[in-house]
């Protein structure tokens, strides 16, 4: 036997041990575990993304994109016909949930840094939802959707959302890897479609030396709709009818930080090949980033009605 | 070990009219306070009332109790939240000739 059949005894063991707990065999991790958030025990570190203000703490220099991302919050997704639902674990999740204000944007951000290089995966059960809508005076239809007794309006008023690294290291080099569900388009017709963006995110330093000015509700990872391309095939998800099903969703995303891109993307039951997407870098270095490592989930409602994507679960490993 | 979270439900906003603040679940919460910190006021008589409101759903809504807060200038004004439901916001009504304040609302929960 050479070295490189023996059986690797302590992979044996660690999947032998992680398929027996029931927290945890539900994911599929690397070898090292860095995060697993239940949010059945609070909020795990994932907090409201805030943009940058001055030395004064004076709040208004923030830029207008990027100061209302609302809260994450500990829901037990009840709804107004069945009550309580729970989530996949437990009763509680994180809730992102935006305003009823169209192009509004809810995000929940967790920040590590990178002790090494190389492959890191984020695994997640998510599922997403527009905002009931209770009023007799109300619409069967919403988008290009009509009631007919199992697709839903509500369906249609729900915009995307995305998952997200803000990633920073080798000499201040910074780039982000991008995946989004963009359940709509922009005028709330199904599309159903994973995109990336081909631009770095517009950040505060850009706006203080005049390059960029976004308003209120604007695209934070990347504002112009011309500069997200769509990416494997369009994927229809378990929305289930009406805005108070929910069923939990499986997401698995690898990157590799040595290769400075996405690998590969599992939703479900589809497998989709980032390997070869394009993920570019900022032009300029960054002071006080080195080594960052930074997840954030958001949503985005493409319409006047509220839209939230929860997280049972999330689990963050690596193979550094 | 008891769980804690405040949640900054509004930052900074200038309010030139009533409002409610967006809707927030606490239900894993046993106690609640609201943190009102309002920065800066304009307009003469400016009297802003304020409510705790909850939910079932996060849809209809009623007042927690019959307790108004007042603010009628800069400063901090808090009051507790006990025994409230799945969602809890805040109601506010604005009084006074060209009413305006910028204000910073916490929620903080612990269970």
């Amino acid at each position: 036997m050479t070295t490189s059949e023996r059986p690797d005894t302590a992979a044996e063991l660690r999947d032998a041990i992680r398929s027996s707990d029931p927290r945890l065999s539900k994911f599929s991790p690397l070898r090292r575990i860095l995060a697993h958030d239940d949010f059945n025990s609070g909020t795990h570190g994932w907090t409201e993304l805030l943009g940058n203000y001055n030395g004064r703490g004076d709040l208004s220099t923030v830029d207008d994109h990027m100061r209302d991302f609302r809260p994450p919050q500990l829901s037990s997704c009840t709804f107004f016909d069945i009550g309580t639902h729970g989530a996949m674990s437990g009763t509680y999740a994180l809730k992102l949930a935006t305003r009823p204000y169209e192009g509004h944007t809810a995000t929940a951000i967790r920040r590590l840094t990178m002790s090494g290089r190389g492959l890191l995966q984020l695994e997640a059960y998510f599922t997403f939802k527009a905002e009931a809508t209770v009023d007799p005076s109300g619409s069967d239809q919403f988008g290009d959707v009509t009631w007919d007794g199992n697709l839903h309006p509500s369906e249609a008023q729900f915009g995307c959302f995305t998952v997200a690294t803000d990633l920073c290291g080798d000499g201040g080099l910074r780039y982000h890897t991008v995946a989004r569900y963009l359940n709509t388009s922009l005028d709330n017709q199904l599309t159903r479609q994973w995109v990336y963006p081909v631009v770095p995110e517009p950040t505060p330093r850009e706006h203080l030396e005049g390059k960029v000015k976004l308003g209120y509700a604007a695209d934070f990872t990347a504002p112009n709709p011309d500069d997200w391309k769509p990416f494997g095939e369009p994927q229809e998800l378990c929305y289930n009818e009406v805005p108070t099903k929910v069923n939990w969703h499986y997401l698995r995303w690898l990157i590799d930080t040595r290769e400075r891109r996405s690998v590969e993307l599992q939703v479900n039951d589809r497998l989709m090949d980032m390997s070869g997407l394009p993920v570019p870098p900022y032009a300029e270095r960054y002071d006080s980033l080195e080594n960052l490592l930074n997840f954030y989930f958001s949503v985005r409602t493409h319409s006047t009605v509220r839209n939230f994507l929860f997280l049972d679960s999330v689990l963050i490993s690596t193979e550094w | 070990m008891r769980q804690a979270l405040t949640a900054v439900l509004e930052r900074d906003t200038t309010f030139t009219g009533d409002f409610v603040t967006e809707p927030y679940e606490a239900a894993w919460a046993g106690e609640a306070r609201w943190f009102v910190h309002t920065l800066a006021t304009a307009g003469d008589d400016l009297a802003i009332r304020m409510v705790t409101q909850i939910s079932p759903d996060g849809l209809t809504w009623c007042d927690l109790d019959g307790e108004e807060h007042l603010v009628t200038g800069a400063g901090l004004v808090t009051w507790p939240v006990a025994g409230f439901g799945q969602w809890l916001r805040l109601r506010g009504t604005l009084a006074g000739d060209r009413p305006s304040a910028t204000m910073r609302i916490y929620l903080t929960a612990k269970s």
